[in-house]
């Protein structure tokens, strides 16, 4: 019994840290890329799972409809977000300060306060989600003695699709190369001839898309969402881009890999070992004592020079 | 001049990575003598710096300071044994004033344990009355020309009463009036708080003018030590740094008479 | 320009007009914004003081400790279960506002003991990996205390909560006097500070760590205290507020309380004696007004409000201020 236990956890785990691995790579662009601190990561998640439920449960309109939405509604966002708020303090700077970095930090946060309050003003506290929507298959698989839900496999599947594709865009393209330029020296990258602000707007609307897109992860995942959810995304993201090392997006999605499993299994040990009822949240406290751990010991993440 | 030994090198290597910045170096720096370290860009100048103010640990090697070891001692208990220093890229603490920059130069320096704020504050007036910058003394520090900031890195430094100062081109990136004016102020403020120095510096006439002696390090490596004059007559140097010899000799020749 | 010796007056040793001057304002705000009962008073110098005492860290280190509700927790959650399950720590705190101190300077020296621990090791880093960490310590905190909470504390298994029973609870006006003593000595906390060569050490700090440590600022140790020291009065006010509210949840971790902290000193001005004061009174304002006129966006209206402030004035009102001079007199100097 003990030993399923520990299959089924761990499963789980895997699967949702898939999830949170691509949920996580837009929040390492911003960070690596431009040295924004988007500590309004959770929220803008939820801008992309909010839309494709009120398209879904209001307009009637099929949640594949509603990931392009969640995916242009993020670019526009993005875009707003650049020039509203980063340009003033990242654009035309060269080397981002810390101060400069702390002012992004507080800048983010006001923007994760005012879409934490819409939520609940707008749409309310009541878990919203897709009900019965799995793909049009049945709600569970069999995988030998585990059982998983349809939705959470295929957003598992999904999300290494997004990562897939974003990866591609960043090593493949011109443009993501000159974002990879960007990157590591802002100022020698305008020298060979890369505007850099326009290459900061590109990955903010980049690294927005790709969050509110992933919303469609965390609702199938999570089955119904609320405002609160973003309280756990956010902080779970920052442990994985840690993890991964900043701008690294292969990097945060192993990272979001091993932080799954690190929390189903600390689960199953501590729902076998101490109490179930106590496991899920010292389990995911571990998580964050890898955080400062890895912070201390690796801060230029596992895969680091 | 006296010969008591006030610093010693022994035999310091530093390493970042594959590179080896500072191979086996030895040096000695003798009380009351201005010592020139010269050397092409990443000859170690700089590392060599950060080594005796404690900023780098050396892989090997040790530093003793008043035939104390510092080698393992945190930068600001070297500080608080007598060593400051300047930057060679200048590091006001731009949010606060010139006279408050000065301050922290005297509160956490050698008279750190006894120094009282009062005490502080009269020191670092008098520091500024000296180089001049009493003018600006309540001006923030980020309003400062950038002769005026290398001015204030040097009175942070002797705010702090250093017995051992160690000036990282300070006077690199000033035009020859202004090099003229800092050049004196080192001169004076070495005669009347008996300091000793090290300075690293590129503006060659400069050092050959000011300095008594003159290390020369190219890759990491000690190859020459001497009087200016001698250091200009050495092939190695001159092959290594100085450019051509009757270059170098002019130099000398034409910048002791000024003195 | 005259000599410099006439205009920067000596004000180490002088009386503290500023501490007269900062509780005049807080009266005076009071009663213009009708901070009416007990329990308004309570929130308003709660207010205050955890903006004060992030100053410590944040504003004089320039540290931004984003994590630092996770000690208004622990300070909180010690109080609670203290006065609950200890009966002489119960009698003691029924004594009024000075009996609250003192179990609360118990709770709180346990928060400023994992401050100084924590500390040692996380304010090796710098910047945005510093604020991360302090996150990940608040959120480790937080699901330490849900998972243990509910089996030291029982009876109310769920929730992790210790709701204090009637007996356990005080007068409003012995927690308004608690909270008082705590804000006035916290804002006499950044006076001194500010004053002191440790304050001056503070802020070489945050202007450049690496210059300070070289020009002998024994770096490590100042960082360490100034976060022990910010921590404990954080966690202080943490014991007080919820006792209060008359009990603890897991909510008290909640990063909404940093952003109250971090909001009160933008808007007020960082690293400044009455900028922690001047913006607690302007937020509790901004806050009440906002509630009051526009229930539900309220703090939508302010999360935009807070950006435009870091946008376009990034140095808070006693930032804008103290460029001015009133009669000669800078305003730096007094408002500092």
């Amino acid at each position: 019994m003990g030993l399923s236990t520990v299959v089924i956890s761990v499963v789980h785990g895997v699967l949702w840290g898939i999830i949170l691995g691509a949920a996580s790579t837009g929040l390492t662009l911003l960070w690596g890329v431009m040295k924004v601190v988007n500590v309004a990561h959770g929220e803008i998640l939820l801008i992309g799972s909010y839309l494709i439920v009120i398209l879904y449960a209001f307009l009637g309109l099929s949640p594949y409809i509603g990931l392009l939405a969640s995916l242009a509604l993020g670019l526009i966002t993005g875009l707003a977000i650049y020039w509203g708020m980063l340009h003033k303090l990242v654009g035309k700077v060269e080397k981002v300060t810390l101060k400069i970095e702390m002012s992004t930090l507080l800048i983010m946060f006001a923007l994760s306060v005012a879409l934490s309050n819409s939520y609940y003003h707008f749409i309310g506290s009541e878990p919203k989600g897709l009900g019965l929507w799995h793909f049009g298959l049945k709600s569970s698989i069999d995988i030998g003695s585990v059982v998983v839900r349809t939705n959470s496999i295929l957003a598992a599947i999904v999300a290494v699709i997004i990562v897939a594709a974003l990866h591609l865009l960043l090593t493949r393209t011109t443009l993501g190369k000159s974002i990879r330029a960007v990157m590591q020296d802002a100022q020698a990258a305008s020298l060979v001839g890369i505007n850099p602000v326009r290459i900061k707007m590109l990955t903010t609307m980049i690294a927005i898309g790709v969050t509110t897109l992933s919303g469609f992860l965390i609702v199938l995942h999570e089955t119904a969402i609320i405002p609160g959810t973003a309280l756990i995304y956010t902080p779970l993201a920052f442990v994985i881009v840690v993890l991964g090392g900043l701008g690294n997006v292969l990097g945060s999605f192993i990272g979001g890999i091993i932080i799954g499993l690190i929390y189903g299994l600390s689960k199953a040990i501590i729902a076998l070992t101490f109490n179930p009822l106590a496991s899920a949240p010292l389990a995911l406290s571990t998580a964050f004592i890898v955080l400062i751990l890895v912070l201390l010991f690796k801060p230029e993440g596992l895969f680091g020079r | 001049m006296s010969k008591a030994t006030l610093l010693s090198v022994k035999s310091i290597t530093k390493k970042f990575g594959g590179l080896v910045a500072l191979n086996n170096v030895n040096i000695t720096v003798y009380e009351g003598e201005i010592l020139g370290l010269i050397g092409p860009n990443g000859a170690g100048k700089t590392t060599l710096f950060n080594v005796i103010s404690g900023v780098y640990k050396p892989e090997g090697g040790r530093v003793f300071f008043d035939s104390v070891d510092i080698t393992r001692k945190p930068p600001h208990q070297i500080t608080r044994m007598g060593i400051a220093r300047t930057h060679q890229i200048v590091k006001p603490f731009n949010e606060m004033t010139v006279l408050e920059n000065t301050m922290i130069g005297a509160l956490f320096g050698r008279l750190a344990s006894r120094i009282t704020m009062g005490e502080a504050r009269k020191k670092a007036l008098e520091t500024l009355e000296f180089v001049g910058l009493i003018d600006n003394a309540d001006a923030p520090a980020s309003k400062l020309t950038l002769h005026e900031k290398k001015t204030l890195e040097l009175a942070r430094a002797l705010a702090a009463e250093p017995k051992l100062l160690l000036l990282d081109e300070e006077l690199a990136g000033l035009n020859p009036k202004e090099i003229e004016e800092s050049l004196n102020l080192i001169k004076q403020a070495k005669d009347e708080k008996e300091l000793t120095i090290i300075m690293v510096e590129h503006v060659m006439h400069a050092v050959m003018n000011i300095a008594e002696r003159i290390v020369v390090l190219h890759h990491g490596e000690k190859i020459a030590e001497g009087t200016p004059m001698e250091i200009a007559n050495t092939p190695r140097v001159i092959e290594a740094y100085l450019g051509e010899k009757e270059l170098a000799l002019k130099f000398v020749k034409k910048l002791k008479p000024q003195k | 320009m005259g000599s410099a010796k006439g205009t920067v007056k000596s004000y180490i040793g002088k009386p503290t007009p500023i501490l007269i001057l900062a509780l005049t304002i807080t009266v005076v705000f009071a009663r213009i914004f009708n901070v009416a009962t007990l329990d308004t008073l309570v929130i308003f110098t709660y207010f205050i003081t955890i903006a004060a005492s992030l100053n410590i860290i944040m504003g004089f280190a320039g540290y931004v400790s984003f994590g630092q509700c996770v000690f208004l927790g622990i300070g909180a959650y010690i109080y609670a279960l203290s006065i609950y399950y200890v009966p002489w720590m119960n009698t003691l705190q029924k004594i009024g506002g000075e009996g609250i101190i003192i179990v609360g300077l118990f709770a709180s020296s346990i928060a400023a003991l994992v401050a100084a621990v924590v500390g040692a090791v996380v304010l090796r880093l710098r910047g945005a990996f510093f604020a991360i960490a302090t996150i990940g310590l608040d959120f480790a905190a937080m699901y330490i205390v849900m998972g243990i909470v509910p089996f030291i504390n029982p009876e109310q298994f769920y929730g992790a909560q210790v709701i204090l029973p009637s007996h356990c609870l005080v007068d409003k006006s012995a927690t308004f006097t608690a909270m008082l003593i705590t804000m006035i000595t916290v804002l006499v906390t950044n006076y001194l500070i500010k004053r002191s060569k440790f304050g001056m050490g503070l802020v070489s700090i945050r202007e450049d760590e690496d210059a300070a440590e070289v020009m002998g600022v024994p770096t490590a140790r100042y960082k360490t205290l100034a976060y022990t020291v910010s921590a404990l009065f954080t966690a202080l006010a943490g014991a007080i507020f919820y006792l209060n509210g008359g009990g603890v949840y897991s909510e008290a971790f909640d990063l909404a309380h940093t952003v109250d902290m971090i909001v009160m000193i933008v808007i007020g001005g960082l690293g400044t004696v009455l900028g922690p004061l001047i913006g607690g009174v302007i937020y509790y304002w901004l806050y009440d007004t906002l509630l009051i006129h526009y229930p539900g966006v309220n703090l939508i209206i302010l999360g935009i409000i807070v950006a435009l402030i870091i946008l376009f004035a990034p140095e808070g009102v006693v930032g804008i201020l103290r460029k001015y001079e009133v009669r000669g007199v800078r305003l730096r100097e007094i408002l500092e």
